[in-house]
């Protein structure tokens, strides 16, 4: 199964809140070479023991963002808050799957022509009810508390671009997962924690719990950012299918930044640097400053349309990253440096 | 028919390009009728009934849907491109869209990267591009050509006696007119597919001048607001109420006999209660020298939106309905 195959099988499932069969196939498959636990509802924790006790983190998050509904009417529509951040200006005649006792199609209102004012503005989410068709029987099937997900599937665009929802970040769980398969079986000088980490759209959560129980020596938090698109200057994005992105900031151990973007130089491998002031809005966040604190970096791959159902990516990038995470194990981290 | 919908609004026929459609249209009603293609691409058929008429009917559907058509092309390869037909910029944002076999997507600033002030409205719609993941100007144009027409994505679903889909304006009117010339007529009556309804009701002016019919009934999709938030007064018909019959819209002022007979036809329907939008009718009763004319019309939510919501009940009733209207016409028994 190449990278491909794993990024779309992960698309097309789901893992927000309990809804939870993206992190069931992505355990499964991270069973095969590392011993798996799950932590919580979506969490799931894959160890490697290598030569050394001395323990690298790799994380990327599996959750994914979505909606939660707050209201059921007697007509069938529901009042949905965001679970994660959501644009609303793209939500009217949206197609979307309500998790209720069954799985069920939902379409966002829209406003019909003949009461449009012009130009439709919205401030709030619970101002654009969903439509479930159902009428008077929706409420023997949706409850509040049900979560809502985006329903597109993955696609192939021209060059060896793909679109499609959740990839973030299951663009990074894949890479966890190809970056496992690579490993199992080689002898490796330290041992590693592939961590999937739950609640990162809701402000990290399970990242901050997992990486308190796991206590590394280090970690990589692998994610998304920016790529390169319309409307957005080269100085606020990467480019898409110019590698992984090396994060450098204050809050990362630059030690680690040069020793990947070494690794990356003496590889031939695609890299970019990700140069930020502060704060990652990466999981990164958090594991740095869990229990005493953790030497972290970034490692990202460029994306298009992030938090939309439409996220573009190139496969190549995602290959950079797993050649990135495989050299970094292999040559044993920081463990000598 | 039902079956039809499902297979036709999968079919790709921006106005224009109709081609999907008319083929398939024809692989159904091929061996039931006479049909020809007019210069302009509408198929024009005549179903041979048991009977004779005085009247000479025609009942229209339209083949085309909304969508958009490539005009530019960026240096990094990104495809600009016009609305064709009337379409919401809130539908657009970040859709999956389709050029014949290529995959794009609507591409634009993630909400992360926009202002406060920017969350809250659509974006212009001359800000947005389709991105094919080509690198380059010359790498897109090996793929799709200026004029291409995309069609916006969206899947047939069934969301209880509802079915969701794109196009469902006006494939449902295609679907109920196959299935009236499918099957056997009392009287003669001519049928036409029309093209081009969405930028200005164009292929029925054609067609309806070559048919130079007495009398005709446009089979059409119309905007239901019967959601949450509208009240009842602003909602212009229901879903589930019955096909909508129009006594007058911003094209048409109809043929109030026609009206009347059909809201008194003991079938299930309403009128379509607000003087808004307009359908082919608008070209088809200024035909000539005049046609009475009425429009029937399938009840539908978020209308041109890839996600178009009708009730099944709806569409059987909306040809029940146009049974009925070509009879009571023919025999002379509505007059």
């Amino acid at each position: 199964m190449d990278i491909k195959e794993i990024l779309f099988s992960l698309s097309e499932r789901d893992a927000i809140g309990i809804v939870d069969d993206a992190s069931v196939y992505a355990k499964d498959y991270l069973s095969e070479y590392a011993e798996v636990k799950s932590i919580g509802n979506l969490s799931v924790l894959g160890f490697i023991k290598g030569k050394s006790d001395y323990t690298v983190l790799l994380d990327a998050h599996i959750d994914q963002i979505g909606m939660i509904v707050t209201d059921v009417d007697n007509e069938g529509f529901l009042t949905v808050s965001n679970s994660g951040g959501i644009d609303i200006r793209a939500l009217p005649a949206r197609a979307v799957t309500v998790h209720g006792k069954e799985k069920i199609p939902a379409v966002f209102c829209s406003t019909p022509p003949h009461l449009s004012k012009g130009e439709t503005e919205y401030t709030d989410i619970s101002e654009i009810k969903l439509d479930t068709g159902l009428g008077g029987k929706a409420k023997t099937i949706v409850s509040v508390g049900d979560y809502v997900t985006f329903t597109a599937l993955p696609a192939e665009l021209s060059g060896d671009l793909v679109t499609g929802r959740s990839f973030d970040d299951r663009s990074g769980v894949a890479c966890l997962l190809e970056t496992a398969k690579r490993l199992s079986g080689k002898e490796l000088p330290v041992s590693v924690a592939f961590l999937l980490s739950d609640g990162e759209e809701l402000g990290m959560r399970g990242a901050t719990i997992a990486a308190f129980d796991i206590n590394a020596d280090e970690a990589i938090a692998v994610d998304v950012s920016f790529g390169d698109g319309i409307g957005i200057s080269e100085t606020e994005c990467g480019k898409l299918t110019g590698g992984a992105m090396i994060g450098v900031s204050p809050v990362l151990c630059r030690d680690l930044s040069d020793r990947l973007i070494n690794l990356a130089r003496h590889n031939g491998i695609k890299y970019q640097l990700e140069a930020m002031g502060g704060k990652t809005g990466t999981n990164a966040d958090v594991i740095a400053v869990s229990r005493g604190g953790v030497k972290t970096c970034t490692v990202s791959i460029p994306l298009r349309n992030m938090h939309t159902e439409v996220e573009t990516l190139s496969l190549q990038d995602l290959n950079s990253v797993c050649d990135l995470l495989e050299k970094y194990i292999l040559s044993g981290g920081l463990l000598n440096a | 028919m039902l079956n039809f919908l499902k297979e036709l609004t999968a079919l790709d026929g921006v106005s224009g390009e109709e081609n999907s459609v008319r083929d398939y249209i024809i692989s159904k009603i091929e061996g039931h009728c006479e049909y020809r293609i007019d210069p302009l691409g509408s198929i024009i058929a005549f179903k041979k009934g048991k009977n004779r008429s005085d009247k000479k009917l025609m009942v229209d559907a339209h083949m085309d849907e909304v969508g958009l058509i490539i005009t530019s092309v960026t240096s990094g390869g990104f495809l600009g491109f016009s609305a064709v037909g009337g379409i919401d910029t809130a539908v657009l944002m970040f859709r999956r869209v389709r050029i014949g076999n290529v995959n794009g997507v609507i591409t634009g600033k993630p909400i992360h990267l926009i202002s406060a002030e920017e969350r809250k409205k659509p974006p212009k719609a001359d800000s947005l591009y389709i991105d094919i993941g080509a690198a380059s100007k010359e790498e897109a144009l090996e793929l799709v050509r200026i004029g291409d027409r995309a069609v916006i994505c969206g899947e047939y679903e069934e969301m209880g006696s509802k079915i969701k889909a794109k196009a469902i304006d006006d494939r449902a009117g295609c679907a109920i007119l196959i299935s009236l010339l499918t099957a056997d007529s009392d009287y003669d009556f001519y049928a036409t597919f029309s093209v081009q309804e969405e930028v200005g009701l164009r292929g029925a002016k054609a067609a309806t001048f070559t048919v130079d019919p007495d009398s005709a009934i446009v089979l059409e999709a119309t905007t239901a607001a019967d959601i949450a938030g509208v009240e009842a007064s602003k909602r212009v018909c229901l879903l589930g109420e019955g096909p909508a019959v129009s006594f007058m819209d911003r094209a048409t002022v109809y043929d109030r006999d026609y009206y009347n007979a059909a809201l008194n036809s003991g079938i299930k329907c309403q009128p379509k209660a607000a003087v808004a939008g307009g359908n082919n009718s608008g070209a088809v009763h200024l035909s000539r020298g005049g046609v009475r004319t009425l429009a029937i019309s399938v009840p539908c939510r978020y209308i041109h939106s890839p996600s178009c919501v009708a009730d099944a009940e709806d569409i059987k009733n909306a040809a029940r309905l146009a049974q009925y209207m070509i009879n009571g016409i023919c025999s002379g028994e509505i007059e």
